[in-house]
C-alpha cells in the first residue's frame, strides 16, 4: 500500500482539478463579460437566483483595457467555451460577427430596442447604454453646447480627451468620421491639435483632470460623470449637439452576443433574454454603472437622462467598426505615438 | 621576553568546552608543534591567536601587548602581523599566485616596488617563482602549499601558524615539504606554532612539543626529550 | 532500456508538450497571413521607427533596473549576511517582501500612496506630492516599482553565495587586510559571477514586464505590442512581437553560459561547525542601521503601508475577504499544486542539465529560460490554440490547462534551483551508491533527493510564490468560473471600490507571505531539535 500512496495521492489532486471543469460542461452558462465586473457580477447573481440556472463568468481586466475577452473568444472559436458575450460596447459584438463568432438570436427582450442599436439579422443586441457627453467645469461661465468646443479658441488649452486609440473616445472618433467625412474630422482633430488639447489615458482620468480645474471641458463617457457628480465635484454633464440641424449625442450601448457553438444555447438565451430586459437596464440605471436603459419608460434615477429625452447620433456601428480599423494609424500618429 | 603568552585562556562553543585553562609561552624563534588528536583544541589555540575568535576567559598577548581579553578582542587580525596556513590553503581562486602574495601587501600599503622585490624574493625560496601568472587551481597539492607558505611569510609575520598544512598530502611530498619549512626557518628566524595529530611530524618540525587531550594541555616536553625515548 | 534515460525523455517530453509546443504553434502563425507564408507581421513590426524606440526604452529600463538591483542588492546582501547589523532577518524579510507581490499591485500601491489624500500627502504635503506623483507615471515610477520588487532577487544571492564561500578565504585575507577591503577584494569577487545571473534574471523580468509600465503610462515595447495585438487581434503580430525578447534572451544566455558558468565557484554546504566569517560594524553600526531603516521605509514599508490603510477597517477586510475568498483559495490550492509539479519537473530538468544526461542539455536549459522570459499573454495564446479542441476539453476546460500555464513557464526556476542544490553533493555519493549495487532509481530517491531535499523546499516556495501572483496566463485560460485572485483584482480595479482592491492586495500579500513564515519556523525548530541532539 506504502508504494502506492504517492500515485493515490496524485490521482485524488488530478481529480480535484479536472473535475471542476467536468462539471461546468454539464450545466450551467458560460458568459464572457467586458462590462466591469462590480457591475457585471450582481446581475448575473440575480439571473442564477431567478432561474436556477449557474453562470459561470470570465471577467475582463482592467490591464487588457476590455480586450483580454475578446481575444479568448476569437481563439477559443473552433471549439468555443462562452455561450454568451456581454460586451460594454458594440464594436466588440460588430468584430465578433464579422469573424464568425456570433450566431443570430433575436431576442423577445430586443422588442422596444431602437433599430440602430441592434444588429438587424440578431447577431448583437444593445442595452443599457453610456452617452459622450460633455463634462464641463462649474467654473466656465458660457457652457458648451457641440464637440466642436474642441476647437474653439475660448477653450485654447483647457481641454482634455482620453487616449484615441482605446475605449470609447476611438469609437466615437470613427463615428464623426463616418458623420463629417473624411476631411472634416482630420481637420476638427488638426483643429483640437492646434487648440492644445490634453490627451489623457483614459476618459475616468479625463472626468478627474474636468473635476480637479485642471481642464474646463473632456468629453467623456455618461458613467464617469455621473460618479463625479455623486462625489460632490464642481462639474456638469452637459448632452452635446442637441440642437435641431446638429448631429446628436453619439451612445454606446452595451450588447450582448450569442455565441456560435457554444455548449449551452439553450441556458445563453435565457440569459440573453434576462440581460435585455427592462429590469436589468433598471437596476444598471441605479448602480453606479448610471447606465441609460434603451426601452422607453424604464425608471431611472434623477442623474441617469432617459433615452427619449437624448436626442441620438444616427450611427451604424457595423460601418463605425470598420472605420476604426482604417484609421487606427491616423490616430496614433495624431496622438504622437 | 616571550612573544606569544596564552594565559588561562577558556573557549567553548555552544556549551562545548574547547579549551581549558590553557596556558602557554612561546619565545621568539621557537618552533612549537601543538600535537593532539581530533576536538582537542589545537585548532582553537591557532584561530584565537590569529584573532578570529575572542577568549571567553584569560589574555592572550603578542610582543608584550595584550591583544584579547575575556570576551573582547582587542586586536583585530590584520593588526598583529601573524601569518597562518590553513588546512585547506585557502589559496583565493581568482587571484594568480603573484595576485594572492600581493593582496596582504598592498593591504599593509607596502609601496609597488617593494612588493614586487618581496614577492620575486619568497616565489624564490619555495622554488615557485615561475608561476607567477598561474591560478591556484592549476597548481598541484605540492605547489599549492609551497604558495601557501610564501603568501603567510611574504608579510614577515611575527608568528607562523600552521594547521595541519600537510595532511592531504602523500608521505613522499609531506617529508619534502617538511624539510622545506624547516629550511626556510633557518633562513628566515620566524616563531612557528605548527599544528598536527602526526607524532612523527611534530617531533621533527617542532622544537617543543606541546601534547593537548580534551582542551587542556597533558604534557610540554622538548623534541630532544622525545627523540630520545 | 536505461531507466534513467527513459526518465530524463519522459521529463523532456513533459516540457516539449508543455512549453515548446504552444510557443512553435504560434511562431508557425507569426509566419502565417489568411492561411500562406508570409513575413509581414515580422516587417511591419521593424518598418517603424517607433518599434525601435520602445525597444530601446524597454531595454534601458530593465538595464537601470538591473543596475540598481545590483547596486542596491549586493550591499543590502553583504550586510544581511556578513555583519552584525541590528534586526537583520527582520529587514531581510520586509525587503523580500516586494518580490512575492505581483509588480502591478505595487505600482497600485505607489499611485495611492501619491494620490491627493494619499499617505504621502500626510507628510510632504499636496503640493511635493503632486510633484512626485508626476515623477512616478513615467520612467522613474517603473524604475522604481520594479527595482522595489526585484532588487531581493540580488540580494537573496548575495546572501546565499556569500553564506557558501569557504570562511578560510576570508580569514586568511583578515590576516592583512581590514573586513571592508576583503570584502571588496576577496568576498565579493567570489560570488560575482552569481550575483551577476541574479541580476540577469532580473533584467529579464523587467524586460518582459508590461503591467507596470502600462499602469505608470511609459511605453515600452512590451506593452506597445501587447496593446497592439489586443486591439488588432492579430496573434501573429503578438508573437512576432515577442521574436526581439527571446533573441534578447537568447543573448543573455550566450553571455551566462561563455563568460559567467564556468567562474561560478561551486557552493559548499555551510555546515553547522564553520563559523562564518563575520563583520563587526562597530562606529558604523548605528549610521547603517538607521540608513538601511530609511530605504526599508521608502521603498516597501510606504506602499504596504498605503495598501494596508487603503484597505480600510477590520469589516472591510472581512467584506472583502468575503468577495474574494473563492478565488483566494483557488488561487493557494492552484499555487500549490503548480509549486509541486514544477519542483517535480524542475528536478528532473534540472538532473539532466547538471549531470549532462542527454546530449542536448544545453537546448533544454536554454528552452527553459526561454519561456520564462516569453510575456505569459504568449504563453496563454499557445496554450489556447493547442489545447482547445473537444478531444483535450478535460485538460482546457479546467484548472488542469492554469497549471500546465505554470509548468510551461516556470520550470526554468525549479531547474536551475535544482541544479544549484546538486552541485552541492558530490557525484561521487550517487557512484558510491551504484557500486553497492543500487539502481538508477533507487539512488536518486534514496541518496540524490534527500541531499538534495533543501533546495527543492526552496523551489518549491519560490514556485510557489510566482504561481501565486501569476497574472498573465491565468487571465487568458482560467476556465469561466474559476479566475485566480490576481485576476480577480485585476478585474475588480475595473470601477471597484479602492478599499476593496487595497484589501484584496493584502490578502494576497498574507496568503504568499505566511506559508514561506511558516516553512521557515519549521526549519529552525528542525535546526533546534538537531543541536538539541
Amino acid at each position: 500500500m506504502r508504494k502506492f500512496k504517492i500515485p493515490i495521492v496524485a490521482v485524488l489532486v488530478a481529480a480535484m482539478i479536472v473535475l471542476p471543469g467536468c462539471s461546468s460542461k454539464r450545466a450551467g452558462v458560460v458568459v464572457y463579460a467586458s462590462e466591469d465586473q462590480v457591475f457585471s457580477e450582481p446581475i448575473l447573481r440575480d439571473f442564477e437566483r431567478d432561474t436556477g440556472i449557474p453562470v459561470k463568468p470570465v471577467f475582463d481586466t482592467e490591464e487588457a483595457k476590455s480586450t483580454g475577452v475578446m481575444n479568448r473568444l476569437l481563439a477559443e472559436k473552433n471549439n468555443p467555451q462562452a455561450d454568451v458575450y456581454w460586451a460594454n460596447e458594440p464594436i466588440r459584438a460588430e468584430v465578433l460577427k464579422q469573424e464568425n463568432v456570433a450566431a443570430a438570436y433575436q431576442s423577445p427582450g430586443a422588442e422596444g430596442i431602437p433599430a440602430h442599436f441592434k444588429d438587424p439579422q440578431g447577431y448583437w443586441t444593445g442595452f443599457s447604454a453610456r452617452a459622450r457627453v460633455l463634462l464641463v467645469n462649474n467654473s466656465v461661465a458660457e457652457k458648451p453646447k457641440s464637440i466642436t468646443a474642441y476647437s474653439d479658441p475660448a477653450f485654447s488649452g483647457k481641454t482634455v480627451i482620453a487616449n484615441p486609440l482605446f475605449g470609447t473616445t476611438t469609437t466615437e472618433i470613427a463615428a464623426l468620421f463616418i458623420l463629417w467625412g473624411d476631411e472634416k474630422a482630420k481637420t476638427f482633430l488638426s483643429d483640437m491639435k492646434r487648440n492644445h488639447v490634453k490627451i489623457s489615458t483614459s476618459n475616468g482620468e479625463s472626468a478627474d483632470f474636468v473635476a480637479s480645474g485642471e481642464s474646463a471641458l473632456s468629453l467623456v463617457d455618461s458613467d464617469d460623470g455621473a460618479n463625479r457628480i455623486k462625489q460632490g465635484k464642481p462639474v456638469e454633464i452637459i448632452y452635446p449637439d442637441q440642437g435641431d440641424n446638429e448631429s446628436g449625442c453619439f451612445i454606446v450601448p452595451n450588447a450582448v452576443v450569442l455565441i456560435k457553438d457554444g455548449p449551452h444555447p439553450e441556458a445563453a438565451k435565457r440569459l440573453i433574454d434576462y440581460l435585455l430586459s427592462a429590469e436589468t437596464e433598471r437596476k444598471l440605471a441605479a448602480s453606479d454603472a448610471a447606465q441609460i436603459p434603451l426601452h422607453e419608460g424604464v425608471e431611472t434615477p434623477a442623474i441617469v437622462r432617459k433615452i427619449e429625452n437624448i436626442k441620438t447620433m444616427q450611427a451604424d456601428y457595423a460601418a463605425v467598426a470598420r472605420k476604426m480599423r482604417e484609421i487606427e494609424p491616423l490616430l496614433k500618429q495624431w496622438a504622437g505615438l | 621576553m616571550a612573544l606569544i603568552v596564552f594565559d588561562c585562556v577558556s573557549k567553548a562553543y555552544s556549551g562545548q568546552t574547547a579549551l581549558h585553562d590553557f596556558s602557554l609561552t612561546v619565545e621568539p624563534g621557537q618552533r612549537v608543534a601543538i600535537l593532539g588528536p581530533s576536538g582537542c583544541g589545537k585548532t582553537t589555540v591557532l584561530r584565537l591567536l590569529a584573532g578570529f575568535i575572542a577568549p571567553d576567559a584569560g589574555t592572550i598577548s603578542i610582543d608584550g601587548q595584550v591583544v584579547a581579553k575575556n570576551g573582547k578582542i582587542l586586536q583585530q587580525p590584520e593588526q598583529r602581523h601573524i601569518g597562518m596556513v590553513f588546512q585547506d590553503l585557502a589559496l583565493w581562486p581568482h587571484l594568480t599566485v603573484a595576485g594572492n602574495l600581493e593582496f596582504g601587501l598592498k593591504a599593509q600599503g607596502i609601496s609597488k616596488s617593494e612588493r614586487i622585490q618581496r614577492i620575486n624574493g619568497i616565489l624564490q625560496l619555495v622554488e615557485m617563482d615561475t608561476y607567477l601568472r598561474t591560478r591556484p587551481a592549476q597548481l598541484s597539492g605540492g605547489q599549492q602549499q609551497r604558495v601557501a607558505l610564501a603568501r603567510a611569510l611574504v608579510l614577515r609575520p611575527k608568528a607562523l601558524l600552521m594547521d595541519e598544512p600537510l595532511s592531504n598530502l602523500d608521505e613522499e611530498l609531506n617529508q619534502h615539504l617538511r624539510g622545506e619549512l624547516l629550511r626556510l626557518h633557518a633562513q628566515l628566524g620566524f616563531t612557528l606554532l605548527y599544528v598536527t595529530h602526526d607524532r612523527a611530524e611534530a617531533v621533527e618540525i617542532g622544537t617543543c612539543v606541546v601534547r593537548m587531550r580534551q582542551g587542556s594541555i597533558e604534557r610540554i616536553v622538548s623534541t630532544e626529550e622525545l627523540k630520545s625515548r | 532500456m536505461n531507466t534513467r534515460r527513459v526518465t530524463l525523455c519522459a521529463a523532456l517530453l513533459v516540457l516539449l508538450i508543455l512549453g515548446v509546443a504552444p510557443i512553435a504553434l504560434m511562431f508557425a502563425r507569426s509566419l502565417s497571413v489568411n492561411g500562406a507564408f508570409s513575413l509581414e507581421s515580422y516587417q511591419h513590426l521593424l518598418a517603424t521607427g517607433r518599434s525601435w524606440q520602445l525597444l530601446s526604452n524597454s531595454l534601458g529600463l530593465a538595464m537601470i533596473t538591473a543596475v540598481i538591483c545590483t547596486l542596491v542588492g549586493l550591499p543590502l546582501g553583504l550586510l544581511f549576511a556578513k555583519t552584525d547589523l541590528p534586526l537583520r532577518r527582520v529587514f531581510v524579510l520586509l525587503f523580500t517582501l516586494p518580490l512575492v507581490i505581483p509588480p502591478y499591485i505595487m505600482a497600485v500601491s505607489w499611485s495611492d500612496t501619491l494620490a491627493p489624500h494619499g499617505l504621502a500627502s500626510s507628510f510632504f504635503g499636496p503640493a511635493t506630492t503632486q510633484k512626485l506623483s508626476g515623477l512616478l507615471f513615467g520612467s522613474p515610477g517603473c524604475v522604481l516599482v520594479l527595482a522595489s520588487t526585484f532588487m531581493p532577487a540580488v540580494m537573496l544571492a548575495t546572501m546565499t553565495f556569500t553564506r557558501t564561500i569557504n570562511p578560510r578565504l576570508e580569514e586568511a585575507a583578515r590576516l592583512s587586510a581590514r573586513a571592508l577591503r576583503v570584502l571588496g577584494g576577496i568576498t565579493i569577487p567570489l560570488i560575482w559571477p552569481g550575483v551577476l545571473l541574479a541580476a540577469t534574471l532580473v533584467f529579464l523580468l523587467a524586460l518582459g514586464e508590461f503591467g507596470v509600465p502600462t499602469f505608470l503610462r511609459y511605453q515600452v515595447f512590451a506593452v506597445e505590442s501587447f496593446t497592439q495585438f489586443t486591439a488588432s487581434y492579430n496573434f501573429g503580430a503578438a508573437t512576432a512581437a515577442a521574436v526581439p525578447l527571446a533573441l534578447l534572451t537568447f543573448l543573455l544566455l550566450g553571455i551566462e553560459w561563455f563568460a559567467l558558468r564556468e567562474k561560478i565557484q561551486p557552493l559548499r554546504p555551510a555546515s553547522e561547525s564553520d563559523s562564518n566569517y563575520h563583520v563587526s560594524l562597530r562606529s558604523y553600526r548605528v549610521p547603517l542601521f538607521a540608513l538601511v531603516s530609511i530605504l526599508c521605509a521608502i521603498v516597501v514599508l510606504t506602499p504596504v503601508l498605503s495598501l494596508l490603510l487603503q484597505g480600510g477597517s477590520t469589516q472591510s477586510y472581512l467584506r472583502a475577504f468575503r468577495v474574494v475568498s473563492d478565488s483566494l483559495m483557488r488561487s493557494i490550492f492552484l499555487a500549490a499544486i503548480g509549486a509541486t509539479a514544477l519542483t517535480a519537473l524542475g528536478f528532473f530538468t534540472g538532473y539532466l542539465i547538471h549531470t549532462r544526461g542527454l546530449s542536448i542539455w544545453r537546448a533544454v536549459d536554454a528552452g527553459t529560460v526561454l519561456l520564462f522570459a516569453l510575456p505569459g499573454t504568449v504563453i496563454g495564446m499557445g496554450l489556447i490554440t493547442l489545447w482547445n479542441r473537444p478531444a483535450t476539453n478535460f485538460i482546457y476546460a479546467t484548472p488542469l490547462i492554469i497549471v500546465f500555464g505554470y509548468l510551461a513557464q516556470y520550470t526554468a526556476l525549479t531547474g536551475r534551483v535544482t541544479v544549484a542544490g546538486l552541485t552541492l553533493v558530490p557525484a561521487s555519493m550517487e557512484e558510491a551508491a551504484a557500486t553497492v549495487g543500487a539502481n538508477w532509481m533507487r539512488r536518486l530517491g534514496l541518496i540524490v533527493l534527500p541531499l538534495v531535499k533543501h533546495a527543492l523546499v526552496a523551489g518549491w516556495l519560490i514556485a510557489y510564490i510566482f504561481c501565486l501572483r501569476d497574472t498573465g496566463i491565468a487571465m487568458l485560460v482560467y476556465p469561466p468560473g474559476y479566475d485566480t485572485l490576481p485576476v480577480r483584482i485585476f478585474t475588480l480595479m475595473a470601477n471597484g471600490a479602492p478599499s476593496l482592491i487595497a484589501a484584496a492586495c493584502m490578502l494576497m500579500i498574507a496568503a504568499t507571505v505566511l506559508p514561506l513564515l511558516g516553512v521557515a519556523a519549521l526549519v529552525r525548530t528542525q535546526r533546534r531539535r538537531r543541536l538539541w541532539r
